[in-house]
Parts: structure tokens; sequence; C-alpha cells
């Protein structure tokens, strides 16, 4: 055969099924699915969105838990030239409303388990022209069952380009509007070629896949996966709840690359999690999407001397642009993890207030330029002037970078350290306050498990830090001996004036600590005598 | 105590603490795991829950989805535990 050109993502998996039709590509519950298999049901997919009317360009909603027909969807509505819209199954019924009616779907691909609320969703005045994989005769919109979708495995013949876009992803915007991030061929291949080039990903290894469809860490266990021909075994959402069921499976399924969020490694690190299993397979462990607390890193770190640890930066905006190789289990009171030097075809800038480069040590906001960035934001042109710095190059042809909106610092060895996010640096009684240094200082403490510090606006105009904290079963510690604890690092105007102590924290969707729910929690409970 | 009673009890505790809906319609066999019912933070509070009223320890080997998958399920790993003595 001679020599192909890979510009789109399904090109990666019928390039995979010509190499070993045979290769395992999904796992999910007792599923499997290879990549001929793969290729021939998506491509199958694909000819029935476009009977449906899918054109090229057109956004498709996938409403669905992990399953392997999630892996059909994605793959399928990309072949026929359209953008997979992932609708978070836990969202309320309004939020999805809004993602289908703010990114202009008509076409739903959902799993049986979500027709009560397909139905509701009528009642919310949301209009379809046709849901996959439900019959009409559960629901009012035009359906069609995945019985129903035939067996036409060749590629459907429609142009489609790099730049066309293949997801749209929905991430809570910090006025809790949801904005679009829109991602193309050419952003998500190359994230996959970093990814499969930078771990070594092939196909004798079996990747984990953590993260719901609709967060960007997803991205890397499928597109990077395809790349290396890898086998994904999709982690089921019941498992990921308890600690004992994600290490079993990690187990049992022999996973080689486990890509999550901190969160899930502290839950493993727990005693007793891990004893008496063998890990022996689990080579790399990368995880992102915010900071890791040290002392459980060092615990698992001792306890997995075989894998090696990666902390992955990168906003869902540009997928992973930085990382940084843990050297060995950190220092438990150490400073946070450095996010580490940009991968190869990524330039990084770090900018002033004024959009000026900073000098080398000084903090200011990264700017990423890289083949992984995304478009823009979907109908967004507000947000869509601010994303984006402009340096001038060849007259009057600008370089696009991105604005990640995070504050870092660059080392003398060119390794980036993450200071928060730009708006997470509050003016505390006058003082720049960095909420992220708080919560590190405040997870040092032995008792404490996770922390989450905010700030509160008070009516003369400041900004008053409050904090929550979880605690081990254990603890004895109180929030006055906490205080008492952080007044010994931090100046005296950094200290939360409000310490909660909290049985667990909320989650974003995307499994984040949720802050504005915390905040609006304890404002609820203002009168509580949990506080000092 | 019967596993009714049993089953009952956790009923509550899902309805009221973790769903802040009395009203709350729960199935014996409802997968509340994978439903989104019982969200990692609730499977700690239902945990601690669990261990305060019927006086056992957890181990953490234990909180699986086996175990924890529906009232049904935690029912009877409960009875197990009370009953048949294999506590802490």
């Amino acid at each position: 055969m001679g020599m192909r050109m890979v510009y789109l993502l399904p090109q990666l998996v019928s390039d995979a099924a010509d190499h070993d039709p045979d290769q395992l590509a999904f796992v999910c519950r007792d599923s499997t699915l290879t990549y001929g298999e793969l290729e021939q049901r998506s491509n199958a997919l694909a000819h029935a969105l476009i009977a449906r009317g899918v054109q090229r360009g057109d956004r498709v909603g996938v409403f669905a838990n992990k399953s392997v027909e999630t892996g059909v969807a994605m793959y399928g509505i990309m072949a026929a030239g359209g953008a997979y819209v992932p609708l978070d199954p836990t969202s309320p019924p309004s939020r999805l409303a809004y993602v289908i009616q703010d990114c202009g779907i008509h076409h739903v691909i959902a799993e049986n388990r979500q027709r009560p609320t397909v139905t509701g969703l009528e009642k919310l005045g949301v209009k379809l022209d046709t849901v996959i994989g439900l019959t009409d005769a559960d629901i009012a919109y035009p359906a069609m069952g995945w019985d129903e979708i035939g067996s036409r495995g060749e590629a459907p013949r429609r142009r489609v380009m790099e730049q066309d876009l293949c997801y749209v992803l929905y991430t809570s915007g910090s006025t809790g509007v949801p904005k679009g991030i829109m991602h193309t061929h050419r952003s998500a291949l190359s994230w996959a070629y970093v990814t499969a080039s930078e771990y070594s990903i092939g196909d004798d290894d079996i990747l984990s896949n953590y993260a719901p469809i609709h967060f960007d860490l997803s991205t890397l266990d499928f597109f990077g996966g395809a790349k290396g021909r890898a086998t994904v075994v999709m982690i089921p959402e019941e498992h990921m709840k308890l600690a004992a069921s994600l290490a079993s499976v990690l187990e049992q399924s022999q996973i080689t690359l486990f890509y999550t969020v901190p969160r899930a490694l502290v839950q493993l690190s727990t005693p007793g999690v891990l004893d008496q299993r063998d890990f022996s397979s689990l080579t790399r462990i990368l995880f992102g999407g915010e900071p890791m607390p040290l002392k459980h890193l060092h615990s698992l770190m001792r306890k997995l001397p075989g894998t090696r640890f990666y902390n992955v930066y990168g906003p869902t905006e540009v997928n992973g642009v930085t990382h940084y190789e843990v050297p060995g289990p950190p220092p438990v009171d150490g400073d946070a993890l450095p996010i580490g030097v940009p991968y190869d075809n990524v330039e990084a800038l770090v900018l002033d207030e004024e959009d000026d480069p900073v000098p080398q040590g000084e903090v200011g906001e990264l700017a990423i330029r890289s083949a992984t960035a995304m478009r823009g934001y979907w109908g967004r042109p507000d947000l869509n002037k601010r994303a984006f710095y402009f340096r001038d190059r060849f007259d009057g042809i600008p370089e696009v970078f991105h604005r990640t909106g995070d504050l870092v610092h660059q080392d003398r060895d060119g390794v980036y350290n993450f200071h928060g996010r730009k708006d997470r640096q509050v003016k505390s009684r006058g003082y720049r306050v960095e909420l992220d240094e708080v919560e590190a200082v405040l997870v040092t403490h032995i008792d404490v498990v996770e922390a989450a510090a905010y700030g509160v606006p008070t009516q003369d105009g400041t900004t008053e830090i409050h904090a929550a904290v979880t605690l081990t079963r254990a603890s004895a510690s109180t929030p006055s001996t906490l205080r008492t604890y952080l007044a010994e690092t931090l100046p005296a105007y950094a200290v939360p004036t409000t310490l909660t102590v909290l049985e667990d924290f909320p989650r974003t969707a995307t499994g984040k600590i949720d802050r504005r729910r915390i905040a609006e929690g304890n404002k609820a409970l203002s009168t509580s005598g949990e506080r000092s | 105590m019967s596993e009714g009673d049993l089953r009952q009890g956790l009923r509550e505790f899902i309805s009221h603490e973790l769903l802040m809906d009395e009203t709350a319609v729960l199935d014996d066999d409802q997968e509340l795991l994978l439903d989104g019912t019982i969200d990692s933070l609730g499977a700690t509070r239902l945990v601690g829950h669990i261990e305060g009223t019927w006086s056992i320890k957890i181990p953490p080997e234990d909180v699986t989805v086996e175990n924890f998958r529906t009232i049904a399920t935690m029912a009877g790993y409960v009875e197990r535990r009370v009953v048949d003595g294999s506590g802490p």
C-alpha cells in the first residue's frame, strides 16, 4: 500500500484497522470492540448520520456514559464530517438544553439510560431532528435504534479538512455560563502525535480512559491511544467513585498508562487501597487538571516504585502543553510541583499586564502557541477577543498565542512553575494573595486531606479569604488549630478569616473541587458552630 | 434487626441526607452509583453513616461497586458484617 496522508482523526482508526483489525480498540465492562469493528461501525453510523441530514461542520451531541458505543459515536460523527459535542449525563436538563441550543445541535446520539432526560428535553422546548440509539416508541423525537444503522463499512466520501471542527467541549465559565471550546482535527491530531511520542504509546499498551468524554483528559486516552494502536479500557463511572473498585479495574485490566486527576490519586493513596495488588504493568501515571497534593503523591510513589509519574499541564483550550516528570517521591512540605517544560513544537511566553514579556524568573500570564490550540470559543466573540495574543512577525501577519489566564514563572533551568489562575489572585487588606498557595499550605498539615480557599467580597470593597478543608478520619484538628498552623507559614493577611470543616467537597462535572458551591454552601451555613 | 429495616434505614439516609428529597422514590435494585444518585462525596458520607449507625468499621477495600451498587447489595453487606460478627 502506498503512503497515505493522515490529517483526520478517523484515519487513525482506519490505519490501526489496516495494521491489525483484531487488535482491541475499546473495552468497557463486558463489551469489547476491535479496531476493525470500530472502523466498520463508526463508518456505518456516519452513513446513517449523513442520510439523516448531517452536513460537514454540524455539531452532533453524544449523550452517554462510558460504553464502547460512545467510542463508535465519536468516530462516527467525525467520519460524517461533523463535530461531536459531549452532553454530560450528570448535568441538569436546563444545562443540557442550554448546550444543545447554544451549539445549534440538531442530532443527538443517546444511550438508552438517558431516555427519561431526552423526554424531559422536549418539555424544555428543545427541538431535535434525530435521536440515534433510541426508538420512536420511546420518545417524541424522530429516532433510530442502533439495529437500524446498517452495515456500510467504507468511509463516506466527504470533503473534510484538518482545519474542520472535530469536537466542541463545554466547560464552566467563571460567570457560570458554559462556553464551548472548539477543536479541530488538526489540534486533536497534533495532541495525539505529541502524547503517543512523549509517552511512547504503542500497540502493546493498555490505556485507561478515566475522564468522561466531556472532560478534555479523555482526548489523550482516545486519540493518543488510537495513534499508538493501543487498547483503551474505559473505566465505568460506578468504579470511579470508589477507591477500591478503581484500584481493582486498574489491576485486573493490566493498565499500562493511567491518565487521571489528582483527586483519583488521592483516593488511591488511602491506606489499604493498593495493598496486596499487583501493579507491575502500570509503568506511567499522568495527572493534570488541578495541583497535586504532595503528601499523597509521596505515599503513592513509594507504593508504586516502578511507575513514572508526570504532571501534565494545559487548559482545555490548548490541550496539554507542558509536563514535568516527578523525579522521585517529593518532600511532603516542599514547593508545589512545577508544570515543567513545553512539549516539542510548543512555544511559551510569559506576559505582564501590558502584554510585554517579563524578564526570566518573574511571574506573568502564560501564553501558548501550539498546533494543539483550539480554534476559539463557539459563538463568543467577546471571549475570543480576549483569548488570543497576537505577536506581529511578518509585516502584519501575526503569530497567534492563546492566553491561558494562568500565572507562571520560569526558573533558571527553563522549567515553568504554576502560580494559580490570574483570577485566583485576590487582594486582601491591600496585599496580593494567591489562593492556591493558601490551599497548598493547608494540605501540608497531617490531618488535612484536601483544601479549598476562596475570596469573599466584603461590603467595604475588600476581599476576605475563606477556606474549607476535609480531614482524615483520625483527625483531632479544629478550625482554630489549623489557623494557628497556617499562621506559622503564611503572613497574617493570607490566613483565612473563616475556616470550615466539611465531610467532603462538592465537585464540578469534571471532578474538580467546586469552590463556588463550597462558598455558597458556607454562606448558607454562616451561623454554624463549626467555624472559628 | 431485619434486612428490611436495614434497607429502610439506607433508603431514608440516601433520600433525606444525600438527595435532600424526602419524596424521592428509590428502588432496592436501582444502580445508585451508575445513575449518579451517589457520587464520591455521597459514598464517603454513606460509609460514615453506616459505620455510625450499625457500629461497624468498613475497611477501604470493602468500599467496592459490588457492595455499594444498590440498596440491596449495601444491606446484604451490612447484614453480613453485623450478623456474622465479621466485624472490626
